[in-house]
């Protein structure tokens, strides 16, 4: 016998499933604890890289339809208003500006094949620039009647290079020049074409849902968005940094909440690890008056209980922290069902130092669930304890 | 050795007080085996707290090798306890979670001193338990745990062993082995203090005190 530690841990393995339940309880709470603080990390960096790959400054929207650019931006969502692509040609005349595209993403339902499809309209020399990482089987659309399918498009229809699209619109051959890789993004869900196609099959010549523009020079953009806003009128401009802020406004909202609920989480298994050992402390009793007549002082006994609740936080903590790390793709899968949106890979990372950070608070915790049954252990009269 | 001086001590039990000593005067000898006996309530086991400075009088004073212990705080007596004190129960209270080498070092533990594995093995030697050390309480006998309690009240090398009943939950042949280990070590120069209800062990101890009503009889 060389520690208080080991004389506590023994003690714990004296009571196999309570122990193991209330050390599932801090398992499991301090798991989520870690995958949501862990979770933030991977997701702020992971905006900022998908932003990045957007290639774009700044998005113009018929004005009043700010919120529903971030997702645009982000998965193609349709705005229910239009941009005249007049406005095209003020943007093109605006100083400084690298690149503008007018967008169309519209609902295109076919009755005959019982779906809907998911149009994407937009200049494919763009549509290259600002997705440099797809793989293409064929070729980007290069004339006016043929289409560009996401992976899931191809797949549900079974089509392939060559092949005829059928479409719902009198008198328009579509024909498939080329299938995007899968690429388990929403990026999978469009049929993309070039941007007058796409205005003629959906019946809105001379207009898009957005204009997507790249500048120069990032750092003029507050400028250039002030002179375009203020000579288009029924226009509104959004930058990539607010749809950043915009969302990472929600996840963050999110993560506050969530940590609420987990903290008040770890909570209830702390009461519960104060429980089982306060248990434990009265059915030890006189083995704890035994301890005082052969030389535990109050503080010693103290010590021991305290040990004992700690060490089940500690140990739950930690399995927490691994079984968390383990099942983080599990995590991720959930999250992005339940997220608006969600970045591209890894979500949960393993960082040390939300991990040590984790361990000391649950430490803290344990240490906090043991003084209550540490105080009843050492206040027993060794005498009457003695007598049983 | 050790002097007890008009020792009385109190129990409030609700609003009645419970008189469990009333004037106890007695003097132990060094190296001596004594027995104490008396009807159950008579008072034995609240002397022999009071002896091993686990519990205070209400009055009078316990003199320890020259030093007053009565009025001694806690963390006075605790020091006491462990520098020279043994005790044995008879409920033998070992930990089940540790081994009997555990077990017998577990004192070591509150006086902060190394477990040293030699000293450990002599002692379960002692009380021939030397093939026992690995096993858990749960696989000795009666006799065996109460041997190797023993072993634990001698680990902080005590100036006296106080035993409550040691034999009480045992049979005639494990209370002969505990007895002749009791007196052996008395022998070898150990203050022994042993509460029975075995008259017959009693009869064999070198002094017999006779406690009835919180008094020493004559
Ligand atoms: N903590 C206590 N509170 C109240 N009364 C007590 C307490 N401890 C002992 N007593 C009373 O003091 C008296 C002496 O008790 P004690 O335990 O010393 O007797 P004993 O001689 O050891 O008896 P036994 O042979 O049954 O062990 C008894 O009447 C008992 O009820
Ligand atoms: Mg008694």
């Amino acid at each position: 016998m060389t520690s208080y530690v080991k004389l506590a841990a023994k003690n714990i393995l004296r009571h196999r499933t309570r122990s193991l339940l209330t050390m599932l309880g801090i398992a499991a709470s301090v798991g989520v604890l870690f995958a949501v603080l862990s979770f933030n990390k991977g997701f702020t960096e992971g905006l900022a890289v998908e932003l990045e790959r957007t290639g774009l400054h700044f998005m113009i929207v018929p004005s009043g339809c700010a919120h529903e650019v971030a997702a645009l931006v982000l998965h193609g969502a349709v705005i229910p208003k239009f941009l005249d692509t007049g406005v095209m040609e003020h943007v093109e005349q605006t100083a400084g500006i690298d690149l503008a595209t007018p967008i169309l993403v519209a609902q295109l339902p076919d009755q005959q094949r019982g779906k809907i499809d998911l149009i994407y309209g937009i200049e494919m020399n763009v549509l290259e620039a600002i997705k440099p990482g797809w793989e293409i089987t064929g070729t980007i659309p290069r004339h006016e009647h043929e289409v560009l399918l996401g992976y899931e498009v191809a797949q549900h229809d079974n089509l392939k290079p060559g092949d005829h699209f059928s479409s719902p619109a009198e008198g328009v051959d579509l024909v498939v020049s080329g299938i995007v890789g899968y690429s388990g993004s929403q990026d999978d869900a469009f049929v993309y074409l070039p941007i007058q196609s796409a205005q003629n099959l959906l019946g809105y010549p001379q207009s898009a849902t957005a204009i997507g523009v790249k500048v120069d020079d990032p750092t003029r953009i507050g400028a250039i968005t002030e002179s375009l806003t203020s000579s288009v009128p029924g226009i509104q401009i959004v930058t990539m940094g607010e749809v950043m802020n915009s969302v990472s406004n929600l996840a963050a909202a999110a993560r506050a909440l969530s940590l609420a609920i987990v903290l008040i989480a770890i909570l209830i298994s702390a009461v519960g690890v104060m429980n089982s050992i306060l248990m434990a402390v009265f059915e030890r009793t006189q083995e704890i008056g035994m301890m005082r007549a052969v030389g535990a002082s109050r503080w010693d006994i103290f010590r021991i209980i305290l040990s004992e609740t700690t060490i089940l936080a500690l140990v739950g903590g930690v399995v927490g922290i691994v079984l968390s790390t383990l099942g983080a793709r599990l995590i991720e899968t959930f999250v992005r069902s339940v997220m608006p949106f969600v970045p591209s890979g890894d979500l949960i990372r393993f960082e040390p130092i939300v991990a040590l950070g984790s361990v000391a608070f649950i430490f803290v915790i344990g240490l906090c669930a043991g003084i209550y049954p540490a105080v009843k252990a050492s206040k027993i009269n060794p005498v009457e304890a003695i007598k049983g | 050795m050790i002097e007890l001086k008009n020792i009385e001590k109190t129990y409030r039990r609700g609003v009645e007080n419970v008189r469990a000593l009333r004037g106890v005067n007695l003097t132990i000898d060094a190296g001596e085996l004594m027995a104490i006996v008396g009807p159950s309530g008579a008072g034995k086991t609240t002397l022999l707290h009071i002896l091993g400075c686990l519990d205070q009088p209400t009055n009078g004073d316990v003199v320890f090798d020259g030093v007053n212990t009565a009025s001694m705080p806690e963390s006075q007596l605790v020091k006491i306890r462990r520098e020279k004190i043994g005790f044995v129960f008879q409920q033998f209270y070992l930990i089940p979670g540790l081994s009997v080498f555990d077990n017998i070092a577990l004192p070591l533990l509150f006086s902060k001193k190394p477990a040293q594995r030699k000293k450990i093995e002599q002692l379960a030697e002692m009380v021939g338990l030397e093939h026992r050390l690995n096993h858990a309480p749960a696989q000795l006998s009666g006799g065996e745990m109460q041997r190797t309690a023993i072993a634990r009240g001698l680990v902080n090398d005590p100036a006296i062993l106080l035993a409550d009943e040691p034999t009480g939950n045992l049979d005639t042949e494990n209370s002969e082995k505990i007895f002749a280990i009791l007196r052996r070590l008395s022998d070898e120069g150990l203050t022994t203090i042993m509460i029975t209800h075995n008259p017959e062990l009693a009869a064999r101890a070198e002094r017999t005190v006779k406690i009835r009503d919180g008094l020493i009889c004559p």
